[in-house]
């Protein structure tokens, strides 16, 4: 397999530019995989910033991905203000329950010191040791969850979207409180000279309207961008799931890269708003990189790359969001290896399946 | 509202539950028992038939779940005034589905609908909950006499759970009593067959459509 000449901050940096580069930017999502890399439990990182950091830098050497991200679940945040999260010895944590039950609680609901609460410190640890470690070399950002998306595991799911209708106000007021401790979060995160990345499932046209969106996702994504452009750092922006009635509003947040679940359309994105953000995805991260061939890997990153690679504002090749724990490692490199055979300008030519070189 | 015909308070009915109204939804379904409708017709041909109708709004992306679970709530509203005026059939037994999270996945949000999708169409459901293993399923099934166990999972890291419920299935020769379905996004229909399931619904509706068919058509 040919080798990668660039480090990946210079490829982002060439590509950006439109210089000459080796291979395209590619970002196979790499979460709590990680820590099968250097063979801890899930659970020991994530109150833990020097093995956390250790885990990813070593993942980012492993597989020599182009993105390092410190992530280990979404609900940092809303732990660290009252809610209750559970975490198995060696599986992703998931929310026990959410930190208020009824909007009478919202005013009670505090912004965090992000120095101080929950694992919000381990994890801004983790962010400085990765910057020290490899910052030169590749980018490395933070994962902040999106206002309206902690909101939902404040007062619980089901519970704030039967709000947006009923009692649009407190939502608002919800969410207020919610960027609040976002903004601190990327604040803290800017001043050790790292880029959040935002994620925001619950913002997805699976679950809210198009016009829930407007009102309730929008304006906080907005104004929390606003605040880390401020600072001059770009920013990616995560949704999950079907998002084609919502990829407008979502270039209207500012966001500098969309990345697209494998539940929407590469070339539909480029199409709609290819000219106004930069593209990231969407390989699918349960059927292909966990449960697929190193084949099928190879032929959905060319699918991707064939329908985006020529997306006005660029493309980089990722997967259509965080990778599965267990995800082979073997896929994670036919990844890489696809889009190292497709080179720059991107050359399709090879094989259409299998004999991949 | 005193001179209105059954068919119009079907309609309103209807109305009501499309417009998340669960107010009217309450006002209407008692006056449909004052007039001496049968209740099983008012709660067929006014709450069921607007639910329905909410679907249909879904599927066409007009209404997404926050819009479809004000409509459930209207509905069930509506349904909890009529329920004490239903007459028992004799011998009516209707389709059972146990239905439930996968352990170790809590998000249940799309459960829920399938759920309310279900018991529109007529189906008792025996909602387990989320976070549940997989002997759970199978013991509550065969507690229940239910032909359909439904599957739901968002995360694929409880995949291996789905199969798990097959697995002990067979070794407890009690394949052939049930058909297992699975559903969520973290799942697939090549990854139902792979498992050895019944089938795979990718979303609420396709769920029922899915049930309907196992259980040759009719929930009663």
């Amino acid at each position: 397999m040919i080798a990668d000449w660039m480090k990946p901050a210079e490829r982002l940096k060439a590509y950006t530019e439109g210089r000459p580069i080796d291979r395209l930017p590619c970002v196979p999502i790499v979460g709590n995989t990680a820590a099968r890399v250097i063979g801890v439990k899930v659970s020991e990182l994530r109150n833990n910033g020097r093995l956390l950091a250790k885990a990813q830098v070593a993942a980012y050497h492993r597989f020599g991905y182009d993105g390092i991200r410190i992530f280990t679940d979404l609900y940092a945040q809303a732990e660290a203000m009252g809610a209750q999260v559970r975490c198995p010895l060696d599986e992703t944590a998931y929310l026990e329950s959410p930190a208020i039950s009824n909007i009478a609680q919202i005013d009670a609901l505090r912004p965090v010191d992000p120095l101080k609460a929950g694992v919000l410190p381990e994890h801004l640890d983790a962010i400085a040791r990765t910057l020290e470690a490899v910052g030169k070399e590749a980018p490395v950002t933070g994962a902040l969850t999106a206002p309206f998306t902690n909101a939902s595991f404040l007062i619980g799911t089901e519970n704030l979207v039967r709000l947006t209708l009923k009692k649009p106000q407190a939502v608002h007021r919800l969410c207020e409180v919610s960027l609040e401790t976002s903004l601190r979060y990327a604040e803290a995160m800017l001043r050790i000279g790292c880029a959040p990345s935002l994620t925001d499932p619950m913002s997805s046209s699976t679950l809210i309207s198009p016009r829930q969106f407007r009102e309730f996702s929008l304006p906080y994504l907005k104004r929390l961008i606003d605040s880390i452009h401020s600072h001059g750092k770009p920013i990616t922006l995560h949704i999950c799931g079907k998002t084609h009635p919502v990829w407008e509003l979502m270039a209207d947040t500012g966001a500098d890269c969309l990345s697209i679940d494998n539940e929407a359309s590469l070339s539909e994105a480029k199409a709609k708003v290819g000219n106004r953000v930069r593209l990231m995805g969407n390989v699918p991260p349960a059927a292909v990189m966990l449960q697929g061939s190193c084949d099928e890997v190879r032929s959905a990153v060319r699918e991707c790359v064939s329908q985006a690679h020529n997306s006005p504002r660029g493309y980089i090749v990722a997967s259509g969001c965080s990778l599965p724990t267990e995800t082979p490692f073997a896929n994670i490199d036919a990844m890489m290896n696809a889009v190292r055979e497709i080179g720059y300008p991107v050359n399709l030519s090879g094989p259409v399946d299998g004999n991949a070189p | 509202m005193a001179n209105l015909s059954n068919a119009e308070i079907f309609g309103r009915l209807s109305d009501a539950v499309v417009d998340m109204d669960e107010e009217i939804t309450v006002r209407l379904a008692v006056q449909s028992i004052k007039l001496g409708i049968e209740a099983y017709e008012t709660i067929d041909k006014g709450l069921v038939n607007g639910m329905m109708r909410a679907g249909d709004l879904f599927e066409k992306e007009e209404y997404f779940i926050p819009e479809l679970l004000l409509c459930s709530d209207a509905m069930y509203a509506g349904l909890s005034e009529l329920r004490p005026y239903l007459k028992k059939e004799a011998g009516a037994v209707k389709s059972r589905v146990v239905i439930g999270v996968i352990e170790g996945d809590t998000h249940d949000i799309g459960k829920n609908l399938v759920k309310i999708m279900l018991e529109t169409s007529g189906f008792e459901v025996i909602d387990l909950g989320r976070d549940i293993s997989p002997r759970s399923f199978t013991d509550e099934a065969a507690r229940a006499g239910a032909q359909i166990i439904a599957l739901s999972t968002l995360m694929t890291t409880t995949m291996d759970g789905m199969a798990e419920v097959i697995r002990i299935l067979e070794h407890d020769k009690t394949r052939d009593l049930r058909r297992v379905i699975v559903g969520g996004s973290a799942v697939s229909s090549a990854f139902a067959k792979r498992i050895g399931a019944d089938g795979y619904a990718p979303n609420a509706s396709d769920a029922v459509r899915l049930v309907k068919g196992l259980t040759g058509g009719t929930p009663g």
